[in-house]
Formats: structure tokens, sequence, C-alpha cells
């Protein structure tokens, strides 16, 4: 799905799962960057949505997974711990990075890049609750823009032909 | 409530499912043994034959009541390939080889006349048998057709119903012998077999080498705790190759052992009765 016009790389700062702030525009910079928006007891949408795009990166060769990252915000901090966050990446890729922040912090990160916020379900009687989140990947390219979102049900084939020609986008001139 | 086992994209759960059209379809499908095989029995089909049969239309019920029906239907491609080989490749030759008797007297008895019989003639000629059975495997593999189908009841029942339809009419030439095609010896029917399979071979390999997930409904499906979808395709062609061959060279290699010792015409029913004799004037 094409972003007319792209959307800048946002400037915001969150926590990463080692509990140090992480600072996204900075870390990221000049890096193909998957940005995710989602929860770890998530019982569809986000696994298959990671588990996807990991299966295809770990497919590239060695130089190109270094210049891509892939960084996923929990829109469930209640529930998503650092060491729960952490535990549930791994199962996909231990070098993926996940950010934490207060509701109201991931709602501005959200705001500013054009989502909707999330918004929790009422808890049943077991206490348990859904959260409502965009479910589309956010590809910021080398030259810190997102030309191009990807829904749910975006294929791993999809994926293999489209990393490489994003990985292709040079950085933009100037900077 | 659903009547037949579709792809949800629910997460699963190993809470028992329903499916009212499963049961119906293995009810009818026992009645019809049922009325056949006693008529096997008294025509002297043995014991373990007999049972053979029954065996095989309990299998037709597990593998597409719950949970193998869910799972084949939206979430596992290897439990769709056990599926496959089992309402294919397995169940349709021992319920033939059980119900051999009475059906090849069925059809003496029609003495060649009747749509019926005229049908059962075409579709059954090993030439037809093997196009049908490939057209029905192949078909029924192709992604595009299994995405579409299989989110829907009535299209997952479709292809269900085709494997179990399809394996029969590939099995009835080699089994039933009705109606008498004497060029199609033993060694023409191993000939048969063999080739007949190859196609159904070849789709394994496909899924085998696939370097992604060919079918959407698993691999968007929500995710199974065990493998993933890619390493469930490989396990659903490593199923469909090796079990898969392991039934065809299976049964190749006994009739080949029964006709090179002699006793090949063991493999045939014994003739069926005589039609009556018209009335002299």
């Amino acid at each position: 799905m094409s972003l007319e016009p792209a959307v800048p790389r946002p400037s915001f700062t969150l926590t990463d799962t080692r509990g140090l702030p992480f600072e996204f525009a900075k870390e990221t910079r000049g890096l193909l960057t998957f940005l995710f928006f989602g929860y770890t007891n998530c019982p569809d949408v986000c696994p298959v949505h990671v588990a996807n795009v990991a299966a295809v990166l770990r497919r590239l060769p060695f130089e190109d997974q270094r210049k891509a990252r892939f960084v996923f915000v929990t829109t469930d901090p209640g529930r998503d711990s650092l060491p729960v966050l952490r535990r549930w990446l791994d199962q996909f890729d231990a070098s993926f990075i996940g950010l934490r922040g207060e509701d109201a912090e991931v709602a501005r990160v959200m705001s500013a890049i054009g989502l909707p916020p999330a918004v929790r379900s009422v808890a049943g009687p077991d206490g348990r609750y859904e959260v409502g989140h965009p479910a589309t990947v956010i590809v910021f390219t080398a030259d810190d823009s997102a030309h191009v979102l990807y829904p749910f049900g975006t294929r791993q084939i999809d994926w293999a032909e489209d990393i490489p020609r994003l990985l292709r986008v040079r950085p933009r001139t100037g900077d | 409530m659903q009547w037949w086992c579709s792809a949800s994209g629910k997460p699963w759960t190993w809470d028992p499912q329903y499916y009212v059209g499963v049961w119906l379809v293995v009810a009818v499908l026992a009645v019809a043994f049922h009325a056949l095989s006693r008529r096997a029995r008294a025509l002297g089909e043995s014991r373990l034959v007999y049972w053979g049969g029954w065996s095989a239309v309990g299998l037709v019920w597990q593998v597409l009541d719950w949970p193998i029906g869910p799972l084949a239907a939206g979430y596992l491609a290897s439990a769709h390939a056990v599926q496959f080989l089992s309402l294919a490749l397995v169940a349709p030759p021992l319920m033939l080889l059980a119900v051999r008797r009475p059906v090849a007297a069925s059809m003496t008895n029609m003495g060649g006349e009747g749509a019926m019989h005229r049908a059962l003639e075409f579709v059954t000629h090993p030439v037809v048998a093997g196009v049908v059975f490939n057209l029905v495997a192949i078909t029924t593999h192709v992604p595009a057709v299994v995405d579409a189908l299989m989110p829907t009841q009535a299209g997952a029942f479709v292809i269900d119903l085709a494997w179990l339809a399809g394996g029969l009419v590939l099995w009835w030439p080699v089994i039933v012998h009705a109606p008498r095609r004497p060029w199609f010896s033993v060694p023409v029917a191993m000939l048969y077999l063999f080739l007949a399979t190859l196609f159904h071979t070849g789709i394994a390999m496909v899924m085998l080498i696939r370097e992604f997930p060919m079918y959407g409904i698993y691999e968007l499906a929500p995710p199974w705790p065990v493998w993933s979808p890619l390493e469930d395709q490989h396990l659903a062609g490593g199923v469909m190759e090796l079990a898969g061959a392991a039934v065809i060279f299976g049964i190749i290699t006994v009739m080949f052992f029964r006709w090179s010792g002699g006793v090949s015409g063991e493999a045939a029913p014994p003739a069926p009765p005589a039609p009556p004799a018209p009335p002299r004037d």
C-alpha cells in the first residue's frame, strides 16, 4: 500500500528490552526499518506478520541483514514487560528490537505516523482482553521515509520480492 | 455452527468441535459399505478384508472430523497431506477390496446395459481413471484453488469429497476388475498405478523444494506453536512423497510377488455369479 506523500522517519524515544532509552530516528537512520505496533498476547496478526518478515530477513545475505532493523512497539505495556517482550521477539529473531512506553507515548508516536491509536477491549471475567491495533508494518527506507505500508496478509513471497528493492533506495543527498 | 471443517482464521483450540456434515457423509458411507460388505461376506469374502474395509470407513471419519479435519482445513498443510493420503490412497483400496465381489456381481448383472453401467465402464477405464485422479490431485493442490476453496465450508467439502471419489476411481480398475478388461493384466495394472501416481509425487516434490510457503491459508493462519508454515509445508511434502510412495510401491510389490509366484489369479475376485439365463421359448 503506497504512502503519498511519504512519511518521514519519526523521532521518538521509548525503552528497549535492555531497559535503555532507544532513540528511534538516531538508532535507525539510513537503515531499512520495519516498524510494527502490536502486542505479545495477540493471537493471530502479530505473530504471523512478525514471523513472515523474520523468515525473509533470515534469507538475505549477511550484508543486507546488517542494513535492516525490525522494531516492535508494544501497544499493551500493561502485560508486555521488557522481559516478556524480549522472550516473545526471540522466538522470531534475537536481533529484533522491542520497545515499550506508556500508552500516551505510544499513541503520540502512532499519531505522528498517521496511524490510529490502539484500543483495548473490555476485559472478560478471566481478566483477559485484546488490543485493537493497526495490522500494518511501516517500512522506512534509507532515505528516512516510509513510502509503503504492508497490511496483514502480506506473504513471505511478497516480502522476498520487495525487500531487495527497498534496500536499493538510496539515502537522500545532502544529508 | 459449522457443518464442515473450513479455515476459520481463529486461533487453534483443543476444545472439540462438531461437524454435522462430516457425520452425515460418514453415516451414508457406513450404511452403503455395510450393505455391500455383508453381501461380500455372504459371497465368501474373508473376515480380514471385511474388517480392513471397516477400518477404512473409520479412517475416513477420523481424517474428516475433529481434530484432523479442522487442522487440515485451516492450520497445517501436513494435516492436509495426511488427509489426502488417507482419503485418496489408503481408504479407497481397503473399502473396494471388501466390497469388490458384490460390486463386480452387480456390474455383471447389469449385463452391459443401462446408463449407470456405461458411466461406470467409462470412468473406471484405466486411462480415464488415471486422468480423473490426476486432474483431482493437481487441481486440488493448486495454491489459488486451495486458498479460494478452503475458507468456505462448501469449498472444503468439495475438496475432501473429490479426493475420496478420485481415490475410488483410481483404485477401481486394479481391485474390482469389473467390467472385465483382459488386457489389464497384473503387470499392466502395476504400470498403471506407477504412472497414475507420478504427478502426485511431483506435487509433493514442489512442496518439498519451495523456499516459501505455497498456500496463503496456512502461511497466514494463526500460528502453530511447534513448527513454522514452511517447515509444515516441507513436512506435508515429505508425508505425501514418502508415505504415498510407501503405499503405492508396497501394493505394487505385493502385486508383483503374487503375480510372479504364479498366484496372480488370487488378486482377482472370483467370477461373479452368472446372470440368470433368459427363459427359452
